[in-house]
């Protein structure tokens, strides 16, 4: 499991004040995959800020989980341009597929599913993201397929 | 080179580049937007670095091959287009790339299967410049997009980049804000407040510090000009930024920036460092004794950050919630000191302004709303990407003579403007010119400029529901009628969309909207109306369909179609049978299929994949 | 202290500039229902629109929430009109709707005329019992009590107070002041044997050295002790009997 060193070599990269707060936690998340119940700890500890104030930061955004995501995250973009050419389809392909609902995580750990608002590539909608990877002009029928071909499996 | 110690050291330093460039020889310029990297432009990119290095060719020797900035033309990247002939060539793959170089460097051809062909007329066109989706812009904000290297300093000084901080420290502070306000500059983020008078109000309160902040949180799902700037030139936004600060003597600023656009956040970090060595950000800019500099903020995916109160207090490390802004951010904003926040398209304006004149700017757009406007052209529309074009321009000419019409030739029925906060124009309102006030009064707002083009196959029933469903989980949940309404909107939508809605369903509904507009705490609450009552307005006749007749005319909300197969157009390929997920569709090979309309889930797989476009949905 | 002329229905009240308009108006006998706000508690108010009034001023009218608006020279106030009162009983009606057994909000309601919900109603958490999640505990253990053992978490709908990872809070001294505060009674504190149970986590009650009766939180006393340096000696007794 972590210990504090791993917590502490992230939150020793930021000035000591509360402006490094989220950043922090966003580096948390990248590193663990999720925003660890320890590391709020000690980052409350480290920074003197109540440690509810920071576990309210770690509910309220959305960039930040408080449970493991699984090993592969699947964002589908659920922004307008999306919306009108097909995501909404890709979305629940995805959901039957890989047998998880939004915003879940697979049994076996493998796929976190997510949705997000825009990713800004609305020229190439609908968009799926598999890790950081995009991918554009993604339709239904071939999802699976990408998602297949991305991770290996 | 270190750090330029005064401004006739950075016209010298900006010499010194020219020189070392060769204007004649020819430069590849390989979009590196998120799109075409996400297209395969890094694979192009590299194609042309080996065969360079390989051929020894004498390219530019000082940028030789460029990776730049966003286009905007995302859908057919990756883009390469060749400098000085102007050539853009569409949809590159690393195999292209010898032929390219054959061709069209060496021999001056143009290598015609890559460059555009135009959908109507078929006309074919190799010069950028004449090709409609960038015939009509006219490139402000972004000017420098695609011509030059984020991640190069050298290539946006070279480009005239600084020599509007050089003349601002030059100016009066006073004398900046008045060429602002002059100007008519209203802020690109969605209000339109003009930016002068917001400078000029920040001055005028008595305080030990001030602030200037970016908001780079492009929230609006459809809008991706800020994107492209952060990401394609990240030092106008900079620059805009130091201006600012010279102007309401601020010494620290702030840009905004949403977790989505990991490359936005690499490119302006990059940016940041080589200013601060370059001598332009930090203690003593350009030597003028000058301190300014800029922290950047990475968002946390929490749309209501871009509310400005919400933003401040999610720079300062808490949670996003917005406050009453009884007393406005210009008197009391981040840490309670007077602030002034611009969007990123507004700052990107400022450097042009200062160096070309308030004349100038004002000379361009309509009374109201002065200059250009970026727009993203997105949805069912033939050309989809970044456009930039006065304000004033009929929403019919953007969409046609720019967005080259409708995709696949069906009917236009809708524009959606403003995100969220905006509502739905119809196609019999299209001759409306886009300026901030046309919109506002057509019940929708400018947003931050996306344009959403909506066909016979959009439901606007399906769309309003749409976008109380992303209200209601961004709403922040400090206010009541947001937290609470929001999810009454929804549910009465819900019920329309899935055939249980009444009238009453349609008259609670706008006691919502009434509710939301006149007792939400902030902006995202009191617009959240717009995309309800725009289309209930506009588009009665289609909540009438669904309420009366239990039907969706355009065939999207599932509860109320059957998908079945036209057994004239099936010629029994059995694709669709194959991919059905239910194991639905039966029929023998060569003869028509038929769905067992029990089972279907209405996943839509089957139309998707049928090539005969047999599948029909009624 | 500067002084403003402010204009609440009809008469003109003397106010301090800046002050808040809902207690101008309490000062002054005028009534302005509120969930929220309470004077004692800095970051208060704004949350749950029920004190939302017309405010005039430079020739333009919104509403606001009186809890929070600051009077300023020129303003005019309006409680009563038809716009105030429709607001105010939508409000009322998602509150209903979201805590159909608060006594406190259905009594507030009906002073609007509003009995029924048209709504679904809130099927709610069990922890979210007649909580309308207005922030007014979170902010009294922040600014007034100053151990921030609790705050909103989640966002939208799913916003309510509680202590990280819903854990029995190591920093909670069991003061009850959010309880106290909370307007419509929506947080559980109970009291047995000289042992306070509240947000999960039990208190041992000091006796009073007098009466017995069990009267403060050991862990409250050992706040006060270290944050204001008070002699430990005066909590011997209850405040009846010092």
């Amino acid at each position: 499991m972590t210990d504090e060193t791993q917590f502490d070599r992230i939150i020793d990269r930021y000035e000591k004040t509360e402006e490094s707060l989220l950043a922090i936690l966003q580096d948390f998340q990248r590193e663990f995959h999720y925003v660890p119940e320890e590391g709020i700890r000690r980052l409350s500890e480290m920074m003197e800020v109540p440690e509810s104030k920071i576990y309210a930061m770690g509910t309220f955004y959305k960039a930040l989980s408080l449970t493991p995501r699984g090993r592969h995250t699947v964002r589908v973009c659920t922004g307008t341009a999306c919306h009108l050419k097909g995501a909404p389809q890709i979305l629940e392909t995805l959901e039957r597929e890989l047998k998880v609902k939004r915003n879940g995580t697979t049994t076996d750990g493998e796929f976190t599913l997510e949705c997000v608002n825009c990713v800004g590539a609305c020229a190439m909608a609908p968009v799926t993201l598999i890790d950081e990877e995009y991918h554009g002009q993604t339709r239904s029928s071939k999802i699976m397929d990408i998602v297949k071909k991305q991770v290996g499996s | 080179m270190g750090a330029i110690n005064s401004i006739e050291q950075l016209e010298a330093y900006r010499q010194e580049i020219a020189a070392g460039v060769k204007a004649d020889l020819p430069t590849v310029l390989v979009c590196f937007g998120t799109g075409c990297q996400a297209n395969g432009a890094r694979p192009v990119a590299e194609a042309f670095s080996d065969i360079i290095e390989e051929q020894g060719l004498e390219l530019n020797v000082n940028i030789g091959i460029k990776t730049t900035g966003c286009h905007g033309y995302c859908e057919n990247g990756p883009l390469v287009a060749l400098q000085p002939q102007g050539i853009l060539y569409l949809k590159v793959r690393p195999e292209d790339v010898a032929e390219i170089v054959e061709e069209s460097i060496k021999g001056g051809r143009i290598v015609e299967r890559l460059i555009y062909r135009d959908k109507t007329t078929s006309e074919m066109i190799a010069e950028y410049s004449e090709i409609p989706f960038y015939k009509h812009q006219h490139r402000i904000a972004l000017r420098h997009i695609g011509n030059i290297d984020p991640a190069s300093i050298d290539d946006y000084i070279l480009a005239g980049g600084y020599a509007a901080l050089a003349k601002a420290l030059r100016m009066k502070p006073d004398d900046i804000i008045t060429e602002i306000e002059d100007s008519g500059l209203r802020g690109r983020g969605g209000g339109g407040f003009p930016a002068g008078t917001k400078w000029r109000s920040c001055v005028a309160v008595q305080s030990d510090a001030r602030y200037v902040l970016c908001n780079g949180d492009e929230g609006d799902p459809g809008a991706f000009m800020d994107r492209s700037i952060m990401e394609g030139d990240p030092h106008s936004v900079i620059e805009g930024m130091i201006i600012g600060a010279i102007a309401v003597d601020a010494h620290r600023g702030y840009i905004y920036v949403r977790d989505e656009y990991p490359l936005a956040v690499r490119n302006l970090n990059s940016a940041l460092e080589a200013a601060r060595e370059k001598g332009l950000l930090g203690e003593n800019i350009l030597g003028s004794g000058f301190a300014f500099d800029i922290r950047i903020s990475r968002g946390g995916g929490a749309f209501v950050c871009g509310e400005s109160s919400a933003l401040m207090r999610s720079v300062g490390g808490e949670v996003g919630e917005p406050r009453a802004k009884y007393i406005r951010s210009v008197e009391r904003g981040l840490y309670d000191k007077p602030t002034v926040l611009n969007n990123v398209e507004t700052w990107t304006n400022v450097p042009e302004i200062i160096v070309k004149g308030a004349e100038w700017y004002a000379g361009m757009g309509t009374e109201g709303s002065k200059g250009t406007k970026v727009f993203s052209l997105v949805g069912k529309v033939n050309n989809t990407g970044l456009v930039e074009v006065p304000m004033g321009i009929s929403i019919r000419e953007l969409v046609e003579d720019i967005g080259g019409g409708i995709l696949n030739g069906k009917r236009f029925k809708a524009v959606q403007t403003g995100g969220p906060s905006g509502g739905c124009i119809p196609e019999r309102m299209a001759d409306l010119p886009i300026d901030f006030d046309s919109l506002t009064e057509a019940g929708s707002m400018m947003g931050s400029g996306g344009i959403i083009v909506m066909d016979e196959e959009t439901c606007m029933v399906d769309v309003a529901k749409y976008f109380i469903n992303f209200l209601v989980e961004e709403s922040c949940g400090k206010c009541t009628p947001c937290r609470d309404g929001l999810p009454r909107m929804l549910d009465l939508l819900t019920d329309i969309t899935e055939g249980r809605g009444g009238e009453e369903h349609v008259a609670m509904l706008e006691e919502l909207c009434d509710l939301l507009t006149w007792g939400a705490l902030c902006g995202l609450g009191t617009s959240a109306a717009n995309p309800v009552l725009s289309t209930i307005k506009y588009f009665r006749d289609e909540y009438d369909a669904h309420i009366r007749d239990k039907k969706c005319p355009a065939g999207v909300c599932k509860a109320l179609i059957t998908y079945s197969i036209d057994a004239e157009a099936c010629t029994g390929c059995r694709l669709c049978a194959k991919n059905c997920p239910q194991e639905c569709i039966t029929g023998k090979r060569k003869e028509a299929h038929v769905i067992d309309t029990e089972k279907c889930i209405k996943c839509g797989v089957c139309r998707d994949v049928c090539t005969f476009d047999a599948v029909r949905i009624s | 202290m500067e002084k403003v002329s402010v204009i609440i229905d009809g008469r003109a009240f003397e106010a301090v500039k800046d002050q808040c308009v809902l207690e101008v108006a309490h000062e002054n006998g005028v009534y302005i229902p509120s969930l929220c706000y309470n004077s004692e508690v800095a970051s208060s108010g704004g949350s749950c629109r029920v004190c939302l009034v017309e405010a005039h001023q430079g020739g333009r009218m919104r509403l606001v929430t009186a809890c929070n608006y600051p009077v300023r020279k020129g303003l005019e106030v309006k409680t009563d009109t038809p716009l105030v009162h429709r607001i105010r009983r939508g409000v009322l009606e998602l509150l209903m709707a979201r805590v159909p057994d608060s006594e406190v909000i259905r009594e507030m309601a009906a002073a609007e005329g509003l009995s029924e919900v048209r709504f679904r109603l809130d099927e709610g958490e069990d922890d979210r019992f007649n909580c309308i999640a207005c922030a007014l505990c979170t902010n009294v253990c922040a600014d007034v009590v100053g151990v921030y053992a609790i705050a909103m978490v989640n966002r939208g709908a799913e916003k309510k107070p509680a202590t990280p990872y819903y854990k029995a809070s190591d920093v909670c001294i069991g003061c009850g002041a959010c309880a106290y505060a909370c307007p419509t009674g929506a947080i559980a504190m109970e009291e047995e044997d000289g042992v306070r149970r509240i947000w999960g986590r039990d208190f041992n009650m000091v006796k009073c050295g007098v009466c017995g009766t069990p009267y403060i939180p050991e862990a409250q006393v050992d706040w006060i002790v270290k944050t204001t340096g008070k002699d430990r000696s005066f909590f011997d007794k209850c405040p009846d009997h010092r």
